[in-house]
């Protein structure tokens, strides 16, 4: 691929009364990568997918998806794209099946293809017992998977997913999750997600772009980001009569930080691979650890010191 | 081209299969008029021969015919308007949008169903008031006719129940035609003959291009007025169809460029 499957020069959004929504935003999503768009509610994701999808021009800036210009080529966009927006915006009063159906015939697909992708996607989603029954009898992590499987009957090449998890309780979640990476994998298909999980951002994003009050914060791999903040730490519980004698230890790679009364922690300078060491040592002097804790800097660490401010997810809700 | 029919066809059957499961979306504007029907064609049995100046016809109900599929037709547009606005409401429009189906579909499938709706409507209607006694004068033609009527009142009144819900986007607000359906039906000739109205009122109703197409419409039903009278009728509502379908694409247009 030669060129990004998604990219974004300046985009900005002002709504009525001069709200700005999106404030100067560029991105540039490599072909095949799943990229994460984390951000707290009202942080702008959503509007910034709207554009990206064709449904809402930008106030000023550009945008290419597969190639194409967001607004000057819109209809280009939309046969390269699948959408499933937050909130999973499907008919109530449908089947699965038939939704199924009418999205295949949106996308100029004849009736016999669409039958066999559906069918087909319907056992991926895992809804085949269910295709038949009208949408409002799901739960909400079936909704979410059957919107999945809209946004996939055309095979599109880059698949937006606005907050695919939201409000799913973590059985669902985990679900998606393996469906998301699955096809990702399989197709090939670029992912472009917007989550205000960090968790999600991490367990799935080849990269990910921190937003807050519409710009982007911080921007790379979940791990360069972490490691941009801080190390991992590792803390390790002796015996109270040992902990000066491990403090001593341990101070000789880094000075220790503030730990628990029967602790000692330190910032490992060479990352997560200096553990054995620092447990050689301990063992030299004869101090017997108890307990060793190995906590990475969490996306949560960095969006604290990109802004000041600790993420606030919704509640999650079980539905 | 042939895609685009593709289209607009799935979106109305899905319109279609929509109303069907949500009884509140057809019951009203298959009840309401029917009972009308009823009691006007009851309580006025007499009028056409005691009330001097009430056109020839054979009956009250064959007079009222008209009037009923009217009604229907625009109570239809009205919760037309009001499921597309919950479309524009519920993201289930979005889908759409997104989606590269023809932007002419989007709406296109929505008027199609309406006027499906109102055919049906229109052909049922005819139906009970053949068993209670009424006659199509014009036999077969004149039945056609009044279906060719209906296509146009109905994507007229669907046109423009689609237009208000692009412009408002909230199913609540698309309702709002309904008192103008309302004032637009009972300020006209549709139940009672313009020859018996007096004042303020006959004013209004001669204004009220309804009046014309009810009465154009009656034409072959009751055998009222003549071929002028059809075609006047024919005209209007072709015309009206032609300025809610115009205003039904300008609303689109805005609404995609994000100007509401």
């Amino acid at each position: 691929m030669n060129h990004a499957a998604v990219e974004a020069r300046g985009l900005v959004r002002e709504f009525k009364g001069g709200v700005r929504a999106v404030d100067g935003v560029s991105l540039s999503v490599p072909a095949g990568q799943i990229y994460g768009f984390l951000g707290p509610n009202g942080a702008g994701k959503s509007t910034i997918v709207r554009i990206l999808t064709t449904l809402l021009a930008p106030t000023a800036g550009t945008a290419t998806v597969g190639g194409y210009d967001v607004m000057r080529e819109p209809e280009s966009v939309r046969r390269k794209i699948g959408v499933a927006l937050q909130d999973a915006a499907i008919d109530p009063f449908m089947t699965g099946r038939e939704l199924l159906q009418l999205q295949g015939v949106l996308h100029g697909l004849s009736r016999r293809e669409t039958r066999a992708r559906g069918s087909r996607l319907l056992e991926r989603v895992d809804l085949v017992g269910a295709a038949d029954r009208r949408v409002g009898t799901y739960s909400g992590g079936m909704r979410r998977r059957l919107d999945l499987a809209l946004a996939l009957i055309h095979e599109p090449q880059v698949l937006f997913l606005d907050e695919p998890t939201t409000g799913l309780d973590p059985i669902s979640r985990h679900t998606l999750w393996d469906e998301v990476r699955q096809l990702n994998t399989e197709s090939g298909a670029t992912v472009f997600l917007t989550t205000q999980y960090l968790e999600e951002a991490d367990e799935l994003a080849g990269r990910v772009a921190i937003i807050a009050e519409g710009r982007i914060v911080a921007d790379g791999t979940p791990d360069d980001l972490k490691a941009e903040i801080g190390l991992p730490t590792l803390s390790v519980t002796v015996a109270r009569e040992q902990l000066d004698a491990a403090r001593g230890a341990m101070a000789r790679f880094a000075t220790p930080v503030p730990s628990g009364d029967s602790s000692v922690a330190i910032q490992l300078p060479e990352g997560a691979a200096g553990v054995a060491g620092v447990v050689r040592a301990l063992d030299d002097i004869g101090v017997v650890a108890t307990g060793l804790d190995l906590s990475e800097p969490s996306l949560d660490d960095v969006f604290m010191a990109k802004t000041g401010k600790r993420m606030e997810a919704d509640e999650v809700t079980t539905s | 081209m042939s895609l685009a029919l593709r289209q607009t066809g799935a979106l109305s059957r899905r319109a279609l299969i929509r109303t069907m499961r949500v009884p509140q979306a057809w019951v009203p504007s298959l009840f309401f008029p029917l009972m009308l029907m009823a009691i006007f064609s009851g309580s006025f049995a007499q009028a056409p021969d005691r009330i001097p100046g009430f056109p020839e016809v054979a009956g009250f109900l064959d007079f009222i015919i008209a009037g009923t599929i009217l009604q229907a037709v625009l109570i239809a547009g009205t919760s037309g308007g009001a499921a597309f606005a919950s479309d524009i409401e519920g993201g289930f429009f979005d889908r759409l949008v997104s989606s590269p189906a023809s932007r002419l579909a989007l709406v296109g499938g929505r008027i199609t169903a309406n006027i499906v709706i109102g055919v049906a409507f229109a052909a049922f209607f005819i139906l009970v008031a053949t068993i209670f006694g009424a006659r199509i004068s014009a036999g077969v033609p004149g039945l056609l006719l009044v279906l060719v009527f209906t296509v146009f009142l109905a994507a007229a009144a669907g046109g423009l129940g689609v237009t208000l819900a692009l412009r408002s986007g909230s199913a609540e607000a698309a309702q709002g035609a309904f008192p103008l359906f309302f004032a637009l039906m009972f300020f006209s000739s549709a139940f009672f003959p313009r020859e018996t109205m007096d004042g303020w009122f006959k004013t209004v109703a001669d204004i009220n291009p309804v009046s014309y197409v009810v009465e154009g419409m009656r034409v072959p039903i009751a055998g009222t007025g003549d071929a002028w009278d059809a075609l006047l009728g024919l005209a209007i509502v072709i015309g009206l169809a032609a300025i809610a379908l115009l205003a039904t694409l300008r609303s689109l247009d805005r609404r995609l460029k994000g100007d509401l």
